[in-house]
């Protein structure tokens, strides 16, 4: 197996339809944005990428038929060079990286392309919307009428009788994390937010809150990895990839996702997310307490507290603790979404397992201005997606 | 008044009788495994199942609220619901049953807590054409 080197990475700012920042450009334009930032920093033209791996949507580009690999390479010049387009729901950004650093991992290709652009539509991510009795996310909506919020929901309540987790506290985690994109100038909210002002934004979805859940944006990320022997040539410096997995639902998951499942007296976890991340850490022999940051997937406030404990970053119950005592902060001990996290970005669901490898390599590289964790030398990254899925990556210097 | 009632769904759950058990879902266990499933899959989807053998099953009765939420604003098609929107619960339950399953609550928001006891029932989702259109829905004993 190569080791494996994150070279360059680009990101097109995240925003809404309509605003001064995306406006009304189209998928490929987001990520022709990023790409083209990615390869100028990386120092490598266009016709040197030998592969491409793309986070492909169902929401638009592609063709409508999830081809968003395609559009990227048309755009910039059909050199006819292997394309894969990975669906995963939000985790399909965590799988492109994935495969695409097998590609390189495996020698088969030196310089590939991974990329992730989405443009939203609006509102709430529904479901496909065809009449199937069949269909378990059909029949939620049909019988019960549960979108996805109400799904966080009641992960955070069941929080809240396990470890008395206050509203206040699910707020402070907003206010953190808005609080650490007023340095990210890719951010979509770049600005803070006080408890009041989380506290009095309407319930979505009691006990979670307008300002508690990310919206959907628009957006595009890109990185370009190769072989540490190639890298050599382009940098003394390299982040280093020192693990990437992807992992699936376990069949003893106990949380709520569709109708029904077996009842079980365990705390109720995402399983594909800690596979992917125990995974990881197996994988790069770097334990989950050497960590100098985190970026995980923050549907909602509720993860940035649960996750780190079933990972291991810290004890069951600690999290609220860390959060309150400044710990989750770029400086603290244990720094949670440094980045922001997508509540400031907003989820453009195909960028953001590549845009989370941007931020690892802009922080392992000191280049993370405002919120840069100090001395960072090694990040984990992690998403989760519709179907089960997830993926991890774990980046250092 | 009396409405006619009719299910959202047709064989997902019955209302029954005082004869077999009352309100129920219509799923399924595993003879090998013990697994419950709501609804009926084809086969057992446990991988550890040395032979799958699904036999028809009920779940209905009593459980416990392990979690719930609050539809604070009506969810998109194909949820239905009679005009104007009211927010509701949307209730977790582990049945005694062995089965953790979702649906409405009955009762109101600030009525429910975790760790509550709660029972099934099929209670109206909404109505049209003089049809109350039911679904299975959770109440609190």
């Amino acid at each position: 197996m190569q080791e494996v080197v994150v070279l360059g990475v680009g990101m097109h700012r995240f925003g809404k339809t309509g605003d001064a920042v995306v406006g009304n450009k189209s998928v490929t334009e987001l990520c022709r944005s990023a790409v083209n930032a990615a390869l100028k920093d990386a120092g490598v033209s266009w016709r040197q990428i030998q592969a491409v791996a793309a986070a492909s949507s169902r929401f638009s580009g592609g063709k409508g038929w999830g081809l968003n690999g395609n559009d990227v390479v048309e755009d910039f010049g059909n050199t006819g060079i292997p394309v894969y387009n990975l669906s995963a729901g939000c985790a399909a950004g965590g799988n492109a990286f994935n495969v695409g650093y097998s590609l390189v991992a495996g020698g088969l290709h030196d310089m590939v392309l991974v990329v992730g652009g989405e443009v939203m539509p609006k509102g709430m991510i529904q479901t496909s919307g065809v009449a199937d009795n069949n269909d378990p996310e059909y029949l939620r909506q049909r019988c019960v009428g549960m979108p996805g919020p109400a799904f966080w929901a009641a992960l955070a309540r069941r929080r809240m009788f396990e470890h008395g987790t206050t509203e206040a506290q699910f707020a402070k985690v907003t206010v953190k994390a808005r609080k650490n994109a007023v340095g990210n100038p890719y951010a979509r909210f770049q600005s803070e937010v006080s408890l009041e002002e989380v506290l009095a934004s309407p319930f979505v979805s009691d006990p979670l809150r307008l300002f508690e859940i990310c919206p959907v944006s628009n957006g595009a990320a890109a990185v370009v990895i190769c072989s540490a022997a190639t890298a050599r040539r382009f940098t003394s410096q390299p982040v280093t990839v020192a693990a990437s997995t992807v992992a699936t639902i376990g069949f003893d998951d106990a949380l709520p996702r569709s109708l029904a499942g077996p009842a079980s007296s365990g705390h109720g976890y995402h399983t594909e997310a800690k596979a992917a991340v125990l995974r990881a850490f197996e994988q790069s022999g770097i334990g989950p307490r050497e960590l100098s940051f985190t970026e995980l997937q923050d549907n909602t406030c509720y993860y940035e507290l649960a996750f780190p404990e079933e990972w291991g970053l810290c004890d069951a119950g600690e999290a609220e603790s860390l959060l309150e005592a400044g710990q989750t902060t770029p400086t603290g001990r244990m720094p949670i979404n440094p980045s922001g996290g997508f509540v400031s970005f907003g989820e453009a669901t195909t960028a953001m397992g590549v845009f989370q490898i941007a931020e690892l390599t802009w922080q392992l590289r000191g280049q993370a201005g405002a919120r840069q964790v100090p001395a960072a030398r090694v990040g984990l990254a992690q998403t989760n997606g519709l179907g089960g899925n997830a993926t991890a990556a774990i980046l250092k210097r | 008044m009396a409405a006619v009632r009719e299910a959202c769904v047709p064989g997902l759950f019955t209302e029954g009788g005082t004869e077999d058990g009352g309100a129920a879902l219509l799923g399924a266990r595993c003879r090998g495994c013990g697994t419950p499933y709501f609804p009926a899959p084809s086969h057992c989807r446990n991988p550890d199942c040395a032979a799958s053998n699904l036999q028809p099953c009920r779940f209905g009765g009593q459980g416990t609220l392990w979690s719930y939420s609050v539809a604070n604003f009506a969810p998109p098609p194909p949820h239905r619901y009679d005009e104007p929107f009211k927010p509701y619960v949307i209730g977790v339950v582990d049945l005694d049953a062995g089965l953790r399953v979702v649906g409405q609550m009955v009762d109101g928001v600030g009525e429910v807590a975790v760790g509550c006891r709660v029972e099934l029932v099929v209670a109206p989702l909404f109505h049209e054409d003089g049809k109350a259109v039911t679904s299975w829905k959770f109440k609190r004993i």
